[in-house]
């Protein structure tokens, strides 16, 4: 379990994060959503270990996240960022198999490992092809393929966290609900799941719980039946909305 | 694109490194026979033999060495700058390499430079120079989305016009001794080859061959970016300094035993990655043996060209160089804009 007490952040004197309580729990998806700068990046950079909280405790399994090593963090918790840029022409095989790299399981079980994420984000096909050549949500599916592939089997029973930076945000329909699907799938096996997630709904339907950033606060955390209110959107992202039921999942359904 | 295996092109490319040996041993001013290749190091030499031992052999060794080694550097330069466009001389590490070599020239005088010390103390202050000018150019130029091209090439010309301003300064001081070394270094030349040069350069780049690909694997993760390599565990910090002072020591010796020679590390890298693709574990290995045998033809070309006169051997690299890399530049402009 990744855990954070109290973490507050800033940044030459401008407070970015205030005590921010947070707990990715294995097999649940923790959602964070909330307005352009409401600190999601920056807290997600905390919980990485990209960047040091300016107070507060980050643990992981129960040993603070600085008694990490590198390669020992990067075989249990892999990270997507919003967006990555590479301008050489790796292969998508080669791309994914850079996940591989904090684990010495061997050639063999490493190709049947990226073979599975590719075809887990629909990317079977990607195989061969040039990363350069692709297109940007081809791009994300391959990205997203790595860092499923980097945590893809549990390693000596640690407890594994995926966390995703928009995963979504150039995905056409079908590739939205194939990312829900693999977030379920990766919770369902005991990983603890993080993602940042602008569209509302995205959220209401993948998350087990949800947060809600304003500000750098904590301005509601719960499930989605519990955040997912008109007051709370209101207050939060100043737009009056309308909450129904979506019809296929039962969960809340954000009308604006 | 179709890729060689990386082994079938290391079996090529050795092949054509002998081939190369071969011509450059054989072909100059002075036709050899293949045959006097079996008097190499035997007591009955006549001059064909001896200008064999001599002059072509250390000259081909140190070609091919500062050729591996410009080459290899260069295919490491480009995956820490995450740029392909980045090359030793194209942005500053071979001009500061170069007045770190005639700042040893100039204040170390000349009588200290006759003795054996003198070559591995220019290569010491080539070292520190481009060492300088790598950190100085990677900080101005690298943020979190990576290097911007025009930052980097731009921080290369402001070091570059430094190190002239530098250079010539010296030169305007020195004596006529000092004067002709020192405008050794602003143009490539391997023309003062000897056994003894050739031994301080073997002594870092084959070291250096040999340790870089072992980076290749962090590399290969670096040009994710430098987050996304540090979520795979790479210790990402340590890296880049390794790097940079590797890098630096095989650029520094390079310019100390042959002057700035131009390109060869932008050239090589590129054609490499389009035969056996960027992974680093297989492209530096196979940049240094393609590097020898680029620099090892155009020194040739050099010898024979204009013969009996001979050519500076980086005006060779930087007449192919040159339209190369104004190729490469469109190339990467169209791909933004399409």
């Amino acid at each position: 379990m990744l855990e954070a007490q109290g973490l507050s952040f800033s940044i030459a004197g401008f407070s970015l994060l205030r005590d921010i309580d947070l707990r990715v729990e294995p097999g649940k998806v923790t959602a964070i959503i909330g307005p352009n700068g409401a600190g999601k990046t920056s807290l997600l950079r905390l919980l990485t270990g990209e960047q040091r909280p300016t107070a507060g405790n980050i643990a992981l399994s129960g040993q603070p996240l600085g008694d990490w090593s590198p390669t020992q963090l990067a075989s249990v918790m892999a990270v997507l960022p919003q967006s990555s840029r590479l301008d050489f022409p790796f292969t998508a095989r080669e791309v994914v198999m850079m996940g591989r790299i904090p684990h010495a399981t061997g050639l063999v079980r490493d190709t049947a490992i990226v073979d599975a994420a590719l075809a887990a984000v629909d990317g079977s096909y990607l195989d061969k092809r040039f990363y350069t050549h692709m297109s940007g949500g081809e791009k994300q599916r391959v990205q997203l393929a790595r860092v499923l592939a980097q945590i893809w089997e549990p390693v000596a029973d640690h407890a594994r966290v995926l966390i995703l930076d928009e995963p979504t945000s150039s995905f056409d329909l079908a590739h939205q609900q194939l990312t829900i699907a693999n977030m379920r799938s990766f919770a369902a096996q005991g990983v603890g799941v993080l993602v940042v997630i602008h569209d509302l709904n995205m959220a209401a339907r993948c998350a087990d719980q949800l947060l809600v950033l304003s500000c750098g606060r904590i301005a509601a955390c719960g499930s989605p039946q519990q955040v997912l209110t008109a007051m709370t959107i209101k207050q939060v992202f100043n737009v009056d909305v309308s909450i129904g039921i979506n019809p296929l999942t039962g969960t809340p359904l954000v009308i604006a | 694109m179709h890729r060689l295996p990386p082994r079938a092109f290391m079996v090529v490319a050795l092949v054509l490194l002998v081939l190369a040996v071969l011509l450059g041993l054989l072909v100059g001013p002075v036709q050899i026979a293949p045959v006097k290749l079996l008097t190499l190091w035997s007591a009955d030499q006549d001059m064909d033999g001896r200008v064999l031992e001599l002059i072509r052999l250390p000259r081909v060794l140190l070609a091919a060495l500062v050729g591996a080694c410009l080459a290899s550097c260069g295919a490491v330069m480009q995956g820490l700058f995450r740029n392909p466009l980045a090359d030793p001389s194209l942005i500053g590490v071979s001009s500061g390499a170069s007045v770190g070599a005639s700042c040893v020239i100039f204040f170390g005088g000349f009588g200290f430079l006759g003795s054996g010390l003198g070559l591995p103390a220019i290569a010491i202050g080539a070292f520190l120079g481009g060492m300088a000018a790598t950190a100085v150019v990677y900080r101005l130029a690298t943020s979190v989305t990576g290097t911007s091209v025009s930052t980097m090439l731009l921080a290369g010309i402001a070091i570059t016009a430094l190190a002239g301003a530098v250079t010539s300064l010296f030169s305007f001081f020195a004596d006529n001794e000092m004067l002709r070394r020192i405008s050794l270094w602003q143009m490539g030349n391997l023309d003062s080859a000897s056994w003894h040069r050739v031994m301080v350069i073997a002594a870092v780049v084959i070291p250096l061959v040999l340790v870089l690909p072992r980076e290749g694997r962090a590399l290969n993760a670096m040009l994710l970016g430098e987050s996304e390599a540090r979520h795979l565990g790479i210790g990402v910090e340590q890296l880049k300094r390794r790097l940079i002072v590797l890098t630096a020591l095989g650029v520094g010796v390079a310019v100390a035993v042959s002057g700035v020679v131009a390109f060869v590390g932008l050239i090589v890298p590129h054609l490499v990655r389009l035969l056996i693709g960027p992974d680093h574990r297989y492209l530096i290995p196979g940049s240094a043996l393609l590097g020898a045998v680029l620099l090892l033809l155009a020194d040739t070309g050099a010898r024979t060209l204009m013969s009996p006169a001979e050519l500076p051997t980086g005006v060779i690299t930087a007449l192919l160089g040159a339209p190369f890399f104004v190729a490469l530049l469109l190339r990467q402009r169209r791909d933004l804009v399409s």
